[in-house]
Protein backbone atom coordinates (compact mmCIF):
# COMPACT_ATOMS: atom_id res chain seq x y z
CA UNK A 1 0.00 0.00 0.00
CA UNK A 2 1.73 3.06 -0.93
CA UNK A 3 2.20 6.34 1.25
CA UNK A 4 -1.61 7.62 2.17
CA UNK A 5 -0.40 10.80 2.63
CA UNK A 6 1.16 10.81 -1.17
CA UNK A 7 -1.47 8.62 -2.14
CA UNK A 8 -3.65 11.46 -3.83
CA UNK A 9 -1.08 13.59 -5.54
CA UNK A 10 1.59 11.20 -6.79
CA UNK A 11 2.25 10.56 -10.39
CA UNK A 12 0.99 6.79 -10.87
CA UNK A 13 2.70 5.34 -14.21
CA UNK A 14 1.24 2.94 -16.21
CA UNK A 15 3.04 0.16 -17.08
CA UNK A 16 3.02 0.69 -21.84
CA UNK A 17 1.98 -2.82 -23.47
CA UNK A 18 4.91 -2.56 -25.59
CA UNK A 19 7.13 -2.44 -22.52
CA UNK A 20 8.82 -5.73 -23.48
CA UNK A 21 10.22 -3.47 -26.72
CA UNK A 22 12.10 -0.98 -24.81
CA UNK A 23 15.36 -2.80 -24.33
CA UNK A 24 17.35 -5.72 -25.54
CA UNK A 25 17.43 -7.48 -22.31
CA UNK A 26 13.63 -7.53 -22.25
CA UNK A 27 13.25 -8.51 -26.02
CA UNK A 28 15.96 -11.93 -25.69
CA UNK A 29 13.21 -12.46 -22.38
CA UNK A 30 10.62 -12.35 -24.90
CA UNK A 31 12.23 -14.62 -27.59
CA UNK A 32 13.11 -17.14 -24.77
CA UNK A 33 9.58 -17.21 -24.19
CA UNK A 34 8.69 -17.57 -27.45
CA UNK A 35 10.62 -20.18 -28.03
CA UNK A 36 7.85 -22.52 -26.92
CA UNK A 37 5.92 -21.80 -30.25
CA UNK A 38 8.11 -23.81 -32.85
CA UNK A 39 8.22 -26.42 -30.04
CA UNK A 40 4.90 -26.81 -29.57
CA UNK A 41 4.41 -26.98 -33.37
CA UNK A 42 7.21 -29.95 -33.08
CA UNK A 43 5.50 -32.01 -30.61
CA UNK A 44 2.26 -32.16 -32.63
CA UNK A 45 3.89 -33.31 -35.44
CA UNK A 46 5.31 -36.20 -33.50
CA UNK A 47 2.35 -36.93 -31.93
CA UNK A 48 0.40 -36.89 -35.79
CA UNK A 49 3.32 -39.38 -36.66
CA UNK A 50 2.55 -41.64 -33.87
CA UNK A 51 -1.14 -41.69 -34.72
CA UNK A 52 -0.01 -42.20 -38.29
CA UNK A 53 2.04 -45.41 -37.31
CA UNK A 54 -1.26 -46.64 -35.58
CA UNK A 55 -2.89 -45.81 -38.86
CA UNK A 56 -1.15 -48.43 -40.86
CA UNK A 57 1.66 -48.34 -43.73
CA UNK A 58 -0.29 -46.21 -45.87
CA UNK A 59 -0.97 -43.22 -43.51
CA UNK A 60 3.00 -43.54 -42.08
CA UNK A 61 3.72 -43.01 -45.83
CA UNK A 62 1.80 -39.65 -46.31
CA UNK A 63 3.01 -38.41 -42.55
CA UNK A 64 7.19 -39.10 -44.07
CA UNK A 65 5.71 -36.79 -47.21
CA UNK A 66 4.62 -34.76 -44.39
CA UNK A 67 7.51 -34.21 -42.38
CA UNK A 68 10.07 -33.40 -45.80
CA UNK A 69 7.43 -30.97 -47.26
CA UNK A 70 10.30 -27.73 -47.51
CA UNK A 71 7.66 -25.64 -44.62
CA UNK A 72 7.46 -27.97 -42.33
CA UNK A 73 11.35 -28.85 -42.51
CA UNK A 74 12.11 -24.71 -42.22
CA UNK A 75 9.63 -24.91 -39.19
CA UNK A 76 10.80 -28.09 -37.77
CA UNK A 77 14.78 -26.27 -37.89
CA UNK A 78 13.50 -23.01 -36.28
CA UNK A 79 12.40 -25.60 -33.40
CA UNK A 80 15.60 -27.33 -32.98
CA UNK A 81 17.19 -23.92 -33.01
CA UNK A 82 14.75 -22.03 -30.48
CA UNK A 83 15.67 -25.59 -28.17
CA UNK A 84 18.88 -24.69 -28.48
CA UNK A 85 18.27 -21.01 -27.48
CA UNK A 86 16.76 -22.33 -24.74
CA UNK A 87 18.77 -24.74 -23.23
CA UNK A 88 21.80 -21.96 -23.52
CA UNK A 89 19.46 -19.60 -20.84
CA UNK A 90 18.82 -22.86 -18.87
CA UNK A 91 22.33 -24.32 -18.52
CA UNK A 92 23.25 -20.49 -17.78
CA UNK A 93 20.60 -20.02 -15.00
CA UNK A 94 21.37 -23.49 -13.24
CA UNK A 95 24.65 -22.56 -11.58
CA UNK A 96 23.36 -19.99 -10.42
CA UNK A 97 20.29 -21.81 -8.19
CA UNK A 98 22.37 -25.13 -7.75
CA UNK A 99 25.97 -23.59 -7.07
CA UNK A 100 27.65 -27.23 -7.07
CA UNK A 101 30.83 -26.11 -8.93
CA UNK A 102 32.14 -23.21 -10.95
CA UNK A 103 29.53 -21.72 -13.39
CA UNK A 104 31.74 -22.00 -16.44
CA UNK A 105 32.21 -25.50 -15.40
CA UNK A 106 28.64 -26.64 -15.10
CA UNK A 107 27.64 -25.08 -18.43
CA UNK A 108 30.31 -27.06 -20.27
CA UNK A 109 29.33 -30.28 -18.31
CA UNK A 110 25.10 -29.76 -19.31
CA UNK A 111 26.50 -29.21 -22.86
CA UNK A 112 28.44 -32.04 -23.00
CA UNK A 113 25.51 -34.09 -20.98
CA UNK A 114 23.32 -32.90 -23.83
CA UNK A 115 25.59 -34.20 -27.04
CA UNK A 116 26.49 -37.59 -25.12
CA UNK A 117 22.40 -38.05 -24.37
CA UNK A 118 21.22 -37.12 -27.86
CA UNK A 119 24.36 -39.02 -29.88
CA UNK A 120 23.39 -41.73 -27.65
CA UNK A 121 19.97 -41.86 -28.65
CA UNK A 122 20.78 -41.40 -32.39
CA UNK A 123 22.86 -44.25 -32.40
CA UNK A 124 20.23 -46.58 -30.37
CA UNK A 125 17.03 -44.99 -32.76
CA UNK A 126 20.00 -45.88 -36.06
CA UNK A 127 20.39 -49.37 -34.90
CA UNK A 128 16.66 -50.33 -34.27
CA UNK A 129 15.48 -48.62 -37.23
CA UNK B 1 32.92 19.77 -21.21
CA UNK B 2 29.50 21.17 -21.73
CA UNK B 3 26.61 18.63 -22.26
CA UNK B 4 23.04 18.44 -22.34
CA UNK B 5 20.73 16.28 -20.07
CA UNK B 6 17.16 15.71 -20.01
CA UNK B 7 15.12 15.46 -16.04
CA UNK B 8 12.09 14.21 -15.92
CA UNK B 9 10.02 16.87 -13.97
CA UNK B 10 6.19 16.67 -11.86
CA UNK B 11 5.19 19.10 -9.66
CA UNK B 12 2.39 17.77 -7.90
CA UNK B 13 0.77 20.75 -7.23
CA UNK B 14 0.65 21.84 -11.12
CA UNK B 15 1.73 18.73 -13.35
CA UNK B 16 -0.24 16.04 -14.20
CA UNK B 17 2.00 13.98 -16.09
CA UNK B 18 5.84 14.40 -15.55
CA UNK B 19 7.59 16.20 -18.07
CA UNK B 20 11.40 16.13 -20.00
CA UNK B 21 13.19 19.41 -19.22
CA UNK B 22 16.87 19.72 -20.41
CA UNK B 23 19.48 21.29 -18.81
CA UNK B 24 23.72 22.19 -19.56
CA UNK B 25 25.90 20.39 -16.86
CA UNK B 26 29.77 20.70 -17.33
CA UNK B 27 30.72 17.17 -17.46
CA UNK B 28 34.86 16.19 -16.62
CA UNK B 29 36.24 12.90 -16.88
CA UNK B 30 35.04 11.86 -13.23
CA UNK B 31 31.23 13.35 -12.84
CA UNK B 32 28.68 11.55 -11.87
CA UNK B 33 25.00 11.22 -13.29
CA UNK B 34 24.66 12.46 -9.49
CA UNK B 35 26.87 15.22 -9.48
CA UNK B 36 25.44 16.38 -12.84
CA UNK B 37 22.22 16.51 -11.13
CA UNK B 38 23.29 18.66 -8.03
CA UNK B 39 25.04 21.27 -10.59
CA UNK B 40 21.21 21.05 -12.22
CA UNK B 41 19.68 21.51 -8.19
CA UNK B 42 22.18 25.11 -8.23
CA UNK B 43 20.63 25.83 -10.81
CA UNK B 44 16.90 25.09 -9.93
CA UNK B 45 17.14 24.67 -6.90
CA UNK B 46 13.30 23.47 -7.07
CA UNK B 47 15.01 20.00 -8.39
CA UNK B 48 13.81 17.21 -5.84
CA UNK B 49 16.10 14.10 -5.34
CA UNK B 50 17.46 11.77 -2.99
CA UNK B 51 20.81 10.83 -2.02
CA UNK B 52 23.53 10.40 0.44
CA UNK B 53 26.56 8.46 0.59
CA UNK B 54 27.56 9.24 -2.71
CA UNK B 55 29.43 5.86 -2.73
CA UNK B 56 26.73 3.19 -3.53
CA UNK B 57 26.23 2.53 -0.01
CA UNK B 58 23.39 4.02 1.01
CA UNK B 59 20.64 2.95 -1.87
CA UNK B 60 19.33 5.95 -2.14
CA UNK B 61 19.83 7.62 -5.71
CA UNK B 62 18.11 5.33 -7.81
CA UNK B 63 17.28 6.81 -10.80
CA UNK B 64 16.12 5.70 -14.48
CA UNK B 65 19.08 6.72 -17.04
CA UNK B 66 18.15 5.75 -20.31
CA UNK B 67 15.26 3.80 -18.99
CA UNK B 68 17.36 1.62 -17.30
CA UNK B 69 17.36 1.88 -13.46
CA UNK B 70 20.85 2.46 -11.87
CA UNK B 71 22.88 4.07 -9.25
CA UNK B 72 23.24 7.94 -9.74
CA UNK B 73 26.49 7.87 -8.54
CA UNK B 74 27.90 4.87 -9.28
CA UNK B 75 27.49 5.78 -12.96
CA UNK B 76 29.19 8.25 -15.25
CA UNK B 77 28.43 10.55 -17.40
CA UNK B 78 30.98 10.39 -19.63
CA UNK B 79 29.48 6.78 -20.36
CA UNK B 80 26.67 8.35 -21.90
CA UNK B 81 28.09 10.41 -25.06
CA UNK B 82 24.94 10.62 -27.23
CA UNK B 83 21.76 11.81 -24.96
CA UNK B 84 21.41 11.28 -21.12
CA UNK B 85 17.78 11.11 -19.43
CA UNK B 86 16.96 10.85 -16.13
CA UNK B 87 13.70 9.93 -15.07
CA UNK B 88 12.06 8.41 -11.18
CA UNK B 89 12.61 4.91 -10.82
CA UNK B 90 10.19 2.84 -12.48
CA UNK B 91 6.96 1.04 -11.12
CA UNK B 92 6.89 3.59 -7.86
CA UNK B 93 4.47 6.40 -7.72
CA UNK B 94 6.13 9.91 -8.34
CA UNK B 95 5.87 12.35 -5.54
CA UNK B 96 7.68 14.91 -7.23
CA UNK B 97 10.58 15.07 -9.78
CA UNK B 98 12.87 12.04 -9.50
CA UNK B 99 11.33 11.16 -5.40
CA UNK B 100 9.53 7.72 -5.93
CA UNK B 101 7.17 6.88 -2.82
CA UNK B 102 9.68 3.06 -1.90
CA UNK B 103 6.76 1.96 0.83
CA UNK B 104 5.63 -0.90 -1.30
CA UNK B 105 8.82 -1.79 -1.31
CA UNK B 106 9.41 -1.03 2.60
CA UNK B 107 6.42 -3.00 3.08
CA UNK B 108 7.39 -6.50 1.18
CA UNK B 109 11.13 -6.21 2.67
CA UNK B 110 9.32 -6.27 6.21
CA UNK B 111 6.45 -8.93 5.09
CA UNK B 112 9.38 -11.55 4.96
CA UNK B 113 10.57 -11.07 8.98
CA UNK B 114 14.35 -9.85 7.90
CA UNK B 115 15.97 -10.38 10.96
CA UNK B 116 17.26 -13.49 13.28
CA UNK B 117 14.74 -15.52 14.06
CA UNK B 118 15.66 -18.12 17.22
CA UNK B 119 14.04 -19.10 19.93
CA UNK B 120 17.49 -20.13 22.04
CA UNK B 121 17.70 -17.92 25.24
CA UNK B 122 21.56 -18.39 25.73
CA UNK B 123 23.83 -15.72 25.93
CA UNK B 124 26.59 -17.71 23.86
CA UNK B 125 27.58 -16.06 20.52
CA UNK B 126 26.55 -18.25 17.69
CA UNK B 127 29.38 -19.61 16.01
CA UNK B 128 29.46 -19.79 12.06
CA UNK B 129 32.03 -21.64 9.92
CA UNK B 130 33.03 -19.62 6.77
CA UNK B 131 31.48 -22.25 4.89
CA UNK B 132 28.17 -21.31 6.78
CA UNK B 133 28.81 -17.73 5.80
CA UNK B 134 29.48 -18.44 2.08
CA UNK B 135 26.03 -19.84 1.91
CA UNK B 136 24.34 -16.31 2.39
CA UNK B 137 26.81 -13.89 1.93
CA UNK B 138 26.43 -12.79 -1.26
CA UNK B 139 22.40 -12.31 -0.53
CA UNK B 140 23.61 -10.20 2.32
CA UNK B 141 25.00 -7.61 0.38
CA UNK B 142 21.88 -5.65 -0.41
CA UNK B 143 21.91 -2.06 -0.13
CA UNK B 144 18.05 -1.95 -0.50
CA UNK B 145 18.52 0.77 -3.61
CA UNK B 146 15.15 -0.81 -5.30
CA UNK B 147 16.54 -0.86 -8.45
CA UNK B 148 15.65 -4.75 -8.72
CA UNK B 149 12.01 -3.73 -8.44
CA UNK B 150 12.11 -1.12 -11.15
CA UNK B 151 14.09 -3.81 -13.53
CA UNK B 152 10.95 -6.14 -12.72
CA UNK B 153 8.34 -6.56 -15.45
CA UNK B 154 6.21 -8.70 -12.84
CA UNK B 155 6.32 -6.27 -9.93
CA UNK B 156 5.32 -3.42 -12.66
CA UNK B 157 2.48 -5.28 -13.93
CA UNK B 158 1.26 -6.78 -9.90
CA UNK B 159 2.90 -4.25 -7.20
CA UNK B 160 1.77 -7.42 -4.88
CA UNK B 161 4.42 -9.32 -6.01
CA UNK B 162 7.26 -9.21 -3.18
CA UNK B 163 9.23 -9.08 -5.19
CA UNK B 164 13.32 -10.08 -5.89
CA UNK B 165 14.90 -7.72 -2.72
CA UNK B 166 12.37 -8.93 -0.35
CA UNK B 167 12.50 -12.69 -1.91
CA UNK B 168 16.82 -12.17 -1.24
CA UNK B 169 16.16 -11.21 1.88
CA UNK B 170 14.40 -14.27 3.47
CA UNK B 171 16.70 -16.38 1.33
CA UNK B 172 19.25 -14.84 3.28
CA UNK B 173 17.93 -15.27 6.47
CA UNK B 174 16.61 -18.97 5.92
CA UNK B 175 20.05 -19.74 4.21
CA UNK B 176 21.95 -18.76 7.71
CA UNK B 177 22.72 -21.50 10.38
CA UNK B 178 22.12 -19.20 12.96
CA UNK B 179 18.34 -18.64 12.21
CA UNK B 180 15.40 -20.73 12.69
CA UNK B 181 12.56 -18.92 11.09
CA UNK B 182 12.51 -20.79 7.68
CA UNK B 183 8.78 -21.60 8.58
CA UNK B 184 7.74 -18.64 9.54
CA UNK B 185 8.95 -16.89 6.29
CA UNK B 186 7.84 -19.77 3.86
CA UNK B 187 4.05 -18.84 3.52
CA UNK B 188 5.11 -15.47 2.54
CA UNK B 189 7.23 -17.37 -0.37
CA UNK B 190 4.97 -19.70 -1.42
CA UNK B 191 2.00 -17.73 -1.88
CA UNK B 192 0.75 -16.37 -5.77
CA UNK B 193 2.91 -13.39 -4.58
CA UNK B 194 5.98 -15.29 -3.81
CA UNK B 195 8.56 -16.85 -5.52
CA UNK B 196 6.12 -18.32 -8.24
CA UNK B 197 5.31 -15.02 -9.45
CA UNK B 198 8.85 -14.70 -11.01
CA UNK B 199 8.87 -15.72 -14.68
CA UNK B 200 13.19 -15.36 -14.91
CA UNK B 201 13.24 -12.11 -16.76
CA UNK B 202 16.56 -12.06 -14.91
CA UNK B 203 16.84 -8.12 -15.54
CA UNK B 204 17.21 -7.30 -11.78
CA UNK B 205 20.19 -9.69 -11.53
CA UNK B 206 21.45 -7.88 -14.67
CA UNK B 207 20.63 -3.89 -12.61
CA UNK B 208 21.99 -4.65 -9.16
CA UNK B 209 24.80 -2.43 -8.15
CA UNK B 210 26.14 -4.86 -5.73
CA UNK B 211 26.30 -8.22 -7.83
CA UNK B 212 23.63 -9.93 -5.04
CA UNK B 213 22.17 -11.43 -8.05
CA UNK B 214 18.59 -11.62 -7.06
CA UNK B 215 17.13 -13.98 -9.73
CA UNK B 216 19.10 -16.91 -8.53
CA UNK B 217 17.85 -15.83 -4.71
CA UNK B 218 14.39 -15.78 -6.20
CA UNK B 219 14.77 -19.47 -8.27
CA UNK B 220 16.53 -21.13 -4.90
CA UNK B 221 13.23 -19.99 -3.32
CA UNK B 222 11.54 -21.89 -5.83
CA UNK B 223 13.29 -25.28 -5.14
CA UNK B 224 12.78 -24.32 -1.55
CA UNK B 225 9.38 -23.39 -2.01
CA UNK B 226 8.74 -26.88 -3.89
CA UNK B 227 10.16 -29.18 -1.65
CA UNK B 228 8.44 -27.15 1.60
CA UNK B 229 5.55 -28.19 -0.62
CA UNK B 230 6.51 -31.93 -1.42
CA UNK B 231 7.20 -32.26 2.51
CA UNK B 232 3.96 -31.48 3.55
CA UNK B 233 2.46 -33.53 1.93
CA UNK B 234 3.73 -36.58 4.01
CA UNK B 235 3.73 -34.57 6.84
CA UNK B 236 0.03 -34.73 8.75
S1 LIG C 1 24.15 8.29 -2.91
FE1 LIG C 1 24.21 6.51 -1.67
S2 LIG C 1 24.02 4.95 -3.15
FE2 LIG C 1 24.20 6.70 -4.38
Amino acid sequence: MPDPKSASTAYKPVMSRHWWLQHRYFQLYMLREATVLPLLFFIICLLYGLFSLSQGEVQWQSWLTFMATPWVVLLNLLAFSASLYHAKTFFELFPRVMPLAPAALMIVAQWLATFIVAAGLILLLGGWL
Amino acid sequence: MNKTISISRYNPEQDSQPQLQTYQVVSEHSTSVLDALLQVQQQDPSLSLRWSCRMAICGSCGVMINGIPKLGCKTFVRDYPEQLVISPLAHFAVEKDLIVDMSPFLQHLSAVKPYLINAEKSLQPHKQTPAQLAKYQQFANCINCGLCYSACPQFGLNPEFIGPAAITLAQRYNLDSRDQGKAVRMPQLNSKNGVWACTFVGFCSEVCPKKVDPAAAVNQGKVASASDFIISMFTP
